[in-house]
């Protein structure tokens, strides 16, 4: 059954998730996850995209059957992982975000030897897989030191081989490249995506609060905020979707504000960032070079122009258009209840 | 017919690959726990030096009030005259006694410190798996150190025990580290969901302690605290390895002491995974695992 390719890799439906926090008037209850739907098929690479504290890692939790969710249902390739947990937990490759999820005290060789015994592998299948596993994240060198003495980038190398030990059909993993400088993070994505997901066809549920990351990687997100899935699209289709379409960035000298621009028709919005004598005007239109020969008439009537520049809209402006919140913004404890008993 | 013995070898098949797999999990934790210990060599080795350290005291206080190593008092009351013996013994109890106390409780407690706790629950193996590898790992260490410390008594005072009563003792001892198990499952529930978790600990471990016959005999203890020592696992353990040992008189049959105990095993056991079982459903629905 766990073969066939029709049935989804994973499938939450309308999950919930609350925690309670205090005692006597203090009492708060946070939903972290409010209603979450979303499927995803073998081989997909999907990102849940949302700021901090919306309720990622509490879903991410729920799935590898940390957390028992209030409501709602969770199958792993068509199992329950309430009543079937042990083995959805063998389907599962887990990469928790926090950084504490080895043991510092054990080489990553012995680390791995014993996770991969947790998860049924012994004697020379095991020692093979490790070394296979050392191999393709270029860590065979330093393979016998003790995680202490690692960078936060190897060691998150380290967890992310310890996610595959088992070969797992399903990887979770909630903010890969969080903390780790842009090289590192350069090589965690390219692996992702090209060895995990493309060369190995693993399904792949990838948490992030990073915009260009998910726009990078994923072929579908869901966009999360306050514990809800606002919209599951493909980039694309999200950067179409959303009504201003173009933004035309024009640099010029002097500081001024969207005054300048006011007999201008076509524009939709305009906003002026002024830095170091230099303004950069940007306007929001329908299409940018409909308003292009006029935007540039009315400005070098009364300065000189550094650079003009046409852009597609970012994730980001999707996700302030439809939320109001910009990604990096703290929604923690913003949608708490609070209930007096 | 033939279906039903396919599906039986089957169901075999599966039940003893699954055995294996959980087999090996509690081996890897074992071998993870010795490693971690070793990393900190001095502290390794004061931990098995330390107790020697403690008994001796224990061993000289007795010599002096009794005045020599021989006590017609002890004699009297259990049938063997041999203190150092009596006590050595007692004290290696204590040992076992702490394991499952501190050892196992903590275990899990350990892992929340370390990190490592939810990466191990996501694993494909039951709970118990791990509080079982920890328990390995301290009855290994527990040897080691009784080992240690038998050799140094031997060196200094001799002590003279049967050697026919060791394959006896071995029995008896395996029977209440089931309890002993148990009673370990139940601490490692509570230490994760009271930060205090010591405190019960400790509790429990002062009434077990004060209800084992360690140090003295049972007959010393007030009639009622006699009757409660027969519930506890420990009472059987260190009777009947002295009876095994020293010829202890005991105030029950060697039938009688194997029955009680296997039953007590039996019921801590049930009532620890129970207990277990309940607090590790709650911790999920609270979200309060990854809490330290
Ligand atoms: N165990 C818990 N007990 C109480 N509240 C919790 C618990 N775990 C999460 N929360 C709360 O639930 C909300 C969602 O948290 P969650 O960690 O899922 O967000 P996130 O999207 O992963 O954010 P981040 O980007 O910071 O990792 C937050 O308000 C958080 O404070
Ligand atoms: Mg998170």
């Amino acid at each position: 059954m766990s073969g066939d390719s029709t049935v989804p890799a994973l499938e939450c439906r309308d999950v919930v998730k609350q925690f309670r926090r205090g005692r006597g008037f203090k009492k708060k209850v946070i939903r972290a996850v409010d209603g979450a739907t979303l499927t995803l098929y073998p081989g997909e690479l999907f990102g849940l995209l949302g700021p901090n504290g919306a309720g990622k890692t509490t879903l991410v939790r729920c799935i590898a059957t940390l957390l028992i969710p209030d409501a709602g249902t969770i199958r792993v390739l068509g199992h329950d992982v309430f009543k079937d947990a042990l083995f959805c937990r063998q389907q599962i490759g887990l990469l928790t975000s926090g950084e504490r999820t080895l043991y510092w005290k054990l080489s990553a060789r012995d680390n791995l030897k014993f996770f991969a015994a947790l998860y049924g592998l012994t004697g020379k299948e095991r020692d093979k897989r490790i070394e296979y596993l050392l191999g393709l994240l270029g860590l065979q060198e330093v393979a016998n030191e003790r995680l202490e003495r690692y960078s936060s980038g190897m060691k998150q190398k380290v967890s992310l081989a310890r996610a595959m030990l088992h070969d797992p059909k399903l990887l979770l993993l909630d903010e890969p490249t969080l903390g780790l400088d842009p090289q590192f993070g350069r090589f965690i994505r390219g692996f992702i995506k090209e060895e995990l997901n493309k060369k190995q066809g693993k399904t792949i549920l990838l948490t992030t609060h990073y915009m260009d990351e998910a726009d990078e990687l994923c072929a579908r997100i869901a966009f999360i905020n306050q514990g809800r899935i606002v919209d599951i699209k493909s980039p694309e289709e999200y950067k179409r979707d959303i009504p201003h379409k173009e933004i035309l960035k024009v640099r010029c000298l002097g500081q001024f504000d969207g005054e300048l621009l006011k007999g201008v028709s076509g524009i939709e919005r305009v906003s002026a960032e002024f830095n170091d004598g230099v303004t950069t005007l940007n306007i929001v239109a329908e299409r940018a070079e409909m308003v292009l020969s006029e935007v540039i008439e009315a400005v070098r009537a009364r300065t000189r122009i550094l650079g003009v520049d046409v852009q597609e809209p970012t994730l980001e402006d999707v996700f302030i258009y439809m939320t109001g919140t910009s990604l990096g913004a703290d929604t923690k404890e913003e949608h708490e209840t609070q209930y007096q008993d | 017919m033939a279906r039903l013995e396919c599906i039986n070898m089957q169901l075999v098949k599966r039940t003893t690959d699954r055995l294996c797999h959980y087999w090996a999990a509690v081996w890897a934790e074992n071998i993870k726990e010795w490693k971690l210990e070793l990393t900190y060599k001095a502290d390794f080795a004061r931990s098995l030096i330390d107790p020697v350290v403690y008994l001796l005291p224990y061993l000289l206080y007795g010599i002096a009030l009794v005045g020599g190593r021989e006590s017609e008092s002890l004699r009297n009351l259990v049938g063997t005259a041999d203190i150092i013996t009596f006590i050595t013994l007692g004290y290696v109890f204590i040992g076992f006694l702490n394991m499952a106390l501190w050892a196992m409780g903590f275990s899990l407690r350990k892992e929340q410190f370390y990190g490592t706790l939810e990466s191990v629950f996501a694993a494909p193996v039951p709970r118990w798996v791990f509080t079982m590898g920890m328990a390995l790992h301290s009855i290994l260490h527990q040897l080691l150190m009784i080992g240690v410390q038998i050799v140094f008594i031997i060196l200094i005072f001799s002590i003279k025990i049967n050697p026919i009563g060791l394959l006896p003792t071995l029995l008896i001892i395996a029977l209440m580290l089931v309890a002993l198990y148990g009673i370990g499952m139940f601490m490692a529930s509570f230490t994760l969901i009271f930060k205090q978790g010591g405190l019960v600990s400790e509790a429990l471990a002062s009434i077990l302690m004060i209800l084992t016959p360690i140090a003295y005999p049972l007959a010393v203890l007030p009639v009622f605290m006699q009757k409660l020592a027969l519930f506890v696992p420990t009472t059987y353990g260190i009777l009947g390895t002295r009876h095994f040992l020293m010829g202890e008189r005991i105030g029950f049959t060697l039938r009688e002491a194997f029955v009680r105990l296997g039953m007590l095993s039996l019921l801590w056991v049930a009532f620890g995974l129970t207990v277990f079982w309940i607090i590790d459903r709650w911790t999920r629905r609270s979200g309060t695992l990854g809490h330290y």
